[in-house]
């Protein structure tokens, strides 16, 4: 595992710098990661386990702001940050990746495909949060206390409950950077009324991901999204919730390695 | 009279001299995502051309935007009737469509369409100057129509021929092209004295290969299987930009 900081001119914003660790082998296939609101360590398990499993490379940067990091102030749209991590791409010159993202991470993945840039050849997004869906509304996370987040992230959140008010004061301090990044990339609504619209004129192969039990978007909401994306196909995660690389890692690897073996009709009542 | 050759640049595009001319067959030279050559495409610029013959329009085949930047767009086009329009729109000039069994005449060579059977409409190719001829196959699947070529059009000295058996998973898993098996059978059909798989490298990427195609991505299998099934003729599998003669 590495961490290397990369300079980035990204059109219309300027110079970005991006923090980005690396897990396994360089020659491996390369993967990027994408955490969502609860930061760069929500994918940190998993992006370890993936990669020793089955030797692939994957990049998880820190999106500018999270994790006490510099966020420019001309940086502030998921439309930006995806124009960083095409960037990010031509930078390390990567073709064939695949990029998963969780949350506010898959809207930004959702944002990526629409570049169409020819490094990027296949989406996972999990449990993602950007697009519209009439009735199922992404749970005002700006209204939640933490308690209740909890609650609504996970099939069973005893595991990972924690006590905002016990943690040392820099932890509490990148994570009140967090919630401030979090709204500035992603508004209250966490929606772009466009996207969807847009969506259905991609041409990638996709996959969505989604914990049955997740209560911040419900599975109907994921089964809209992926209906939003020509064949894109979607499978139902069990005893999961809303942040399934954290919750049930063994699943979502088996998900996306396995799933030529998948069969799709399942998931679609 | 010169050699008849053939260097395969990436995929099915290759460059096939006969007769003395040039002509460039299924035209592909840049990538989009989730389409992906998976073998380099081995030319920095293209010689000049006395002919190009295109399939059928899906990207991988006829790469239009890309080849627009050939220097001279008039160079004589014979294509699938469904490509016509395509090829006139980015600014070609002289596109002939040829049904199967039509053919047309460049500088003593005979392009004669055959016929074809994929996802689209398609049809394939048979070059001829003097006893020599090529058959350019496309991606096509085996048809049975295509045993119709030896009769009709000759003896085919050099067969280029798709291999992986392509398969769309989310269309009940259709399969569009011939497989090696079936590649190996179409070769003891037409007997020809060199024969060169092609489309089998082709990647639609990580995911789409486990959600979209899938496909057989191993040229051996075809010289195994032609060993078997037409053993009196020579397969070559040919890196991009190797130029073979027959």
């Amino acid at each position: 595992m590495t961490t290397t900081t990369y300079a980035v001119d990204v059109t219309e914003i300027g110079p970005v710098e991006v923090s980005v660790t690396e897990y396994g082998p360089g020659s491996g296939q390369p993967f990027l990661l994408l955490h969502g609101g609860a930061g760069p360590q929500s994918v940190t398990g998993f992006a370890e386990k993936f990669a020793a499993l089955h030797q692939v490379r994957v990049l998880a940067p820190t999106h500018p702001g999270f994790a006490g990091t510099a966020r420019p102030g001309a940086l502030d749209s998921v439309g930006g940050l995806a124009a960083l991590y095409q960037g990010l791409l031509d930078t390390l010159d990567l073709t064939d990746v695949t990029v998963i993202g969780n949350s506010i991470g898959g809207w930004i993945t959702a944002e990526i495909a629409l570049l169409a840039s020819p490094r990027v050849s296949g989406i996972v997004l999990i449990d993602a949060v950007g697009i519209e869906v009439p009735g199922h509304p992404v749970a005002d996370f700006f209204s939640l206390t933490m308690d209740q987040v909890f609650t609504l992230s996970f099939h069973n959140p005893a595991p990972f409950r924690i006590d905002p008010s016990t943690l040392p004061p820099a932890a509490q301090a990148a994570a009140a950077g967090n919630r401030a990044a979090i709204a500035t990339y992603a508004g209250a609504a966490m929606t772009d009324p466009t996207l969807a619209e847009r969506l259905a004129a991609l041409e990638l192969p996709t996959l969505v991901l989604w914990g049955e039990s997740d209560g911040i978007v419900d599975a109907d909401y994921g089964r809209a999204y992926a209906k939003a994306i020509p064949m894109a196909q979607f499978q139902l995660l069990p005893a999961t919730g809303h942040s399934p690389q954290l919750e049930t890692p063994d699943q979502v690897i088996h998900a996306i390695w396995d799933s030529a073996d998948t069969d799709f009709s399942a998931f679609a009542r | 009279m010169p050699k008849t050759a053939v260097t395969r640049i990436t995929h099915s595009c290759h460059l096939i001299e006969i007769g003395g001319r040039t002509f460039l067959t299924d035209p592909w030279f840049s990538t989009r995502p989730g389409y992906y050559q998976g073998e380099p495409i081995a030319i920095a610029f293209l010689p000049k051309l006395d002919g190009v013959l295109i399939s059928h329009e899906h990207y991988d085949h006829c790469d239009l935007q890309a080849f627009a930047a050939y220097r001279d767009r008039s160079v004589p086009l014979f294509v699938a009737e469904t490509v016509a329009p395509l090829a006139r729109k980015h600014g070609f000039t002289d596109v002939t469509a040829l049904a199967p069994w039509e053919h047309a005449e460049v500088g003593g060579v005979t392009i004669t369409a055959t016929p074809a059977q994929h996802g689209v409409y398609e049809v394939t190719f048979v070059l001829r100057a003097g006893s020599d001829a090529v058959y350019f196959a496309g991606d096509t699947m085996l048809i049975p129509e295509l045993a119709d070529i030896p009769e009709r059009l000759g003896h085919i000295s050099l067969a280029l021929l798709p291999t992986n058996g392509l398969h769309i998973r989310p269309a009940n898993n259709m399969q569009v092209v011939m497989n090696a098996d079936e590649a190996a059978e179409l070769t003891a059909i037409l007997k020809p004295e060199l024969a060169v798989p092609h489309h089998y490298a082709f990647t639609k990427g990580f995911l789409g290969d486990r959600l979209i195609t899938h496909s057989d991505k191993n040229p051996l299998h075809f010289q195994d299987a032609s060993r078997d099934l037409a053993p009196e003729t020579s397969v070559r599998i040919v890196d991009p930009g190797t130029r073979v003669e027959l």
